[in-house]
């Protein structure tokens, strides 16, 4: 009976102390939801969904085609007329390492990948960033860019009427394109954590002193934010950059950029091709200071104006190199006739 | 003496029919739309761009006639269209100024694309046929579209207008706008447009169409068949080429004897890639729109009755 009783309490005690041991970390783990167990506070970048009508599929609905259609919940009205969200922003992954900015490493990537090659950074991951139009963006948006800074709402807001020149959003839109965010955040996966860093994390959970370490462990995996920095043109655009061009490189410039938003004058009025006419076109034009010079427009872009309200944005250094730019060039003069 | 054709008149429910049986041609045009927008999410760009033929023509129209073009969906057409006096001829040369002083017809108007393949229009043109001031309205269905690998070799696209004129009462009976009856103030055009773009720079379309007037002229008959064709040669991005011919078929009353002629326009095109198209052309019709200048063209080229045209054309994002 004595044993009896010591068996009992120690199946009690053991089961106890099972429950209460969380699960090991998978791979397939939010990297918000890991940072969260390591005491990270996610209230501010976490969606609102006690506001009514807020849902993912809705942010989903807003970020790819511009409006909700979400069966049993509110339509919205479009949120620009020019624009949608992935216009600009691919909604997935497009960074072989997540830790190393390189524009070149990103164009195969996404290339090998099917997606398009984008001036704005994806929205994969968009909630792991801390900093948004940061670095140069202020040459281009002065101090509306201040609130955006460290406020992923105020940044989104931002987007929606100064990059899509469209509407401000509604809270349950915003909620629901934040909750959208939310679901394409980073996983463990995309981090690239050895065995023993991912097992020391797990570990660290229950060990509130090892959490500052794991924390720091998570967060180098990935950049905190988009550096963004302005370059002009070169100073001879009919000499260029100077750069011996790779015609292949230049290639998966112009048909994942330069396509993506000028096929079919999807984006905008200039119908670009590969026929030799869009090639000579561009060549005509590349030494001049026109809009329809590949240095002027990816350089500075072009400004929205009064009716004529969409625009294209610039390509940063991080975006397009200078090599890149060169490589363009190449291509262009390859199928110029 | 004109001729008060009175009922081939179900017309008026005869053109509802057909403008329901042209939207319900639409909706697999609709559905294949939505798809593609899908797609645009889940499948490579590359992927969903390289499969249709674009760009056939730079424009809905030719000179005179529709192309198979279709706006964009959610794009606004304004669209200017002038054409002078005759440039040579009895009524042209310096007395006119080569045309320039004379207005043949004006119209302004706006289009607008419903999804890629449905647009709609409506225009007010001054007119130059015997009925004047003409409300327009319009609906354009591209069915099909030409694909780059070759399983549709051409485009097809079916418009159908309904033209009203809202001239005042003739007190004369023999006038043409007696309109004795309501009915008589409409007439319609249903058109067939077939294109194909063989080359980048070579774009071919033929046309084939049917004019319904519900009064015409002494002699003349409700029902006009037309064919015609144009084509597009590109210069340069910017620069194209276009020329635009329109023939009525009704050999007992359309003659040149009767002083009838073929409609036949050359013009440029100028894209300034900045949402502004213009085209600037040369043609014998005095009319702007099908159910105006297919019946109703009298002026010869050989006698110098062509005139200066022009077309201005603003898309707007809406």
């Amino acid at each position: 009976m004595k044993y009896l009783i010591f068996v009992v309490i120690a199946a009690v005690v053991g089961s106890v102390s099972l429950e209460e041991k969380s699960a090991p970390i998978s791979q397939d783990d939010k990297v918000w939801d890991v940072l969260e167990q390591l005491g990270d506070d996610a209230s501010k970048i976490k969606p609102d969904l006690t506001i009514s009508n807020v849902s993912a599929e809705t942010g989903y609905n807003l970020v790819t085609q511009g409006f909700s259609d979400v069966p049993g919940q509110p339509k919205s009205r479009r949120q620009s007329k020019h624009f949608v969200c992935t216009s600009c922003h691919n909604i997935e992954r497009e960074d072989p390492d997540l830790t190393v900015i390189d524009p070149q490493a990103r164009l195969d990537y996404v290339t090998q990948r099917g997606l398009p090659y984008l001036q704005a950074s994806p929205l994969y991951g968009a909630v792991n960033r801390e900093y948004f139009y940061n670095g140069d963006y202020v040459k281009k948006y002065g101090d509306l860019v201040k609130p955006a800074n460290e406020d992923i709402r105020e940044a989104v807001q931002l987007c929606a009427l100064e990059c899509a020149q469209g509407r401000k959003l509604k809270d349950w839109e915003l909620e629901s394109i934040i909750a959208y965010l939310w679901e394409i955040q980073l996983k463990m996966s995309d981090l690239g954590l050895t065995e023993g860093e991912l097992n020391y994390i797990s570990d660290a959970i229950e060990d509130t002193l090892s959490w500052t370490n794991a924390n720091v462990i998570l967060r180098t995996k990935y950049v905190s934010y988009s550096p963004a920095t302005f370059l002009a043109p070169p100073e001879d655009r009919k000499i260029g950059t100077g750069l011996n061009g790779d015609p292949d490189n230049g290639q998966k410039i112009y048909e994942n950029s330069c396509l993506h938003c000028h096929y079919n004058k999807k984006y905008s009025f200039l119908q670009l091709d590969n026929n030799d006419m869009s090639f000579n076109h561009l060549k005509k034009k590349m030494g001049t200071y026109d809009r329809h010079s590949i240095y002027q427009v990816i350089r500075y872009g072009t400004y929205s104006k009064h009716w004529k309200k969409s625009y294209m944005p610039l390509y940063t250094k991080e975006k397009m190199s200078d090599q890149m730019l060169a490589d363009l060039r190449s291509y262009i003069e390859k199928r110029a006739s | 003496m004109i001729q008060h054709l009175p009922t081939k008149r179900p017309s008026a429910r005869h053109f509802s029919i057909l403008f329901i049986c042209l939207f319900l041609f639409s909706v697999p045009s609709s559905f294949a739309q939505e798809k593609e927008a899908m797609d645009e999410n889940g499948m490579s760009a590359q992927e969903s761009k390289e499969e249709k033929v674009t760009q056939t023509f730079r424009h809905t129209r030719v000179i005179n006639s529709h192309s198979i073009e279709t706006l964009p969906a959610r794009k606004m057409d304004f669209r200017i269209a002038h054409r002078f006096g005759d440039i040579a001829g009895n009524a042209g040369g310096w007395p006119t100024f080569y045309g320039l002083e004379n207005a043949s017809d004006v119209s302004i108007g706006f289009e607008y694309g419903i999804t890629d393949n449905i647009m709609f229009g409506v225009n007010r043109a001054k007119g130059s046929g015997p009925l004047k001031q003409l409300v327009n309205t319009f609906l354009k269905i591209r069915i099909m579209n030409q694909e780059i690998n070759g399983n549709l070799p051409f485009s097809l696209t079916v418009v159908g207008i309904n033209a009203f004129s809202t001239m005042q009462k003739s007190a004369s009976v023999d006038a043409l706008n007696f309109f004795e009856n309501g009915s008589h103030r409409f007439a319609y055009h249903l058109g067939f447009h077939v294109a194909r773009k063989f080359s980048d720079a070579f774009s071919l379309q033929l046309n084939t169409a049917w004019t319904f007037r519900n009064i015409v002229p002494f002699g003349d008959q409700n029902d006009l068949p037309s064919i015609g064709g144009s084509l597009r040669w590109n210069v340069s991005k910017a620069l194209g080429i276009i020329v635009d011919t329109t023939f009525p078929i009704d050999t007992d009353f359309r003659t040149t004897e009767n002083g009838y002629y073929p409609v036949v326009g050359i013009g440029f095109e100028f894209d300034t890639s900045g949402g502004h198209v213009f085209q600037l052309n040369v043609t014998n019709a005095t009319g702007l729109s099908e159910t105006d200048f297919i019946p109703y063209t009298t002026s010869n080229w050989g006698d110098g009755e062509f005139r200066l045209g022009f077309t201005i054309s603003r898309l707007f994002s809406i």
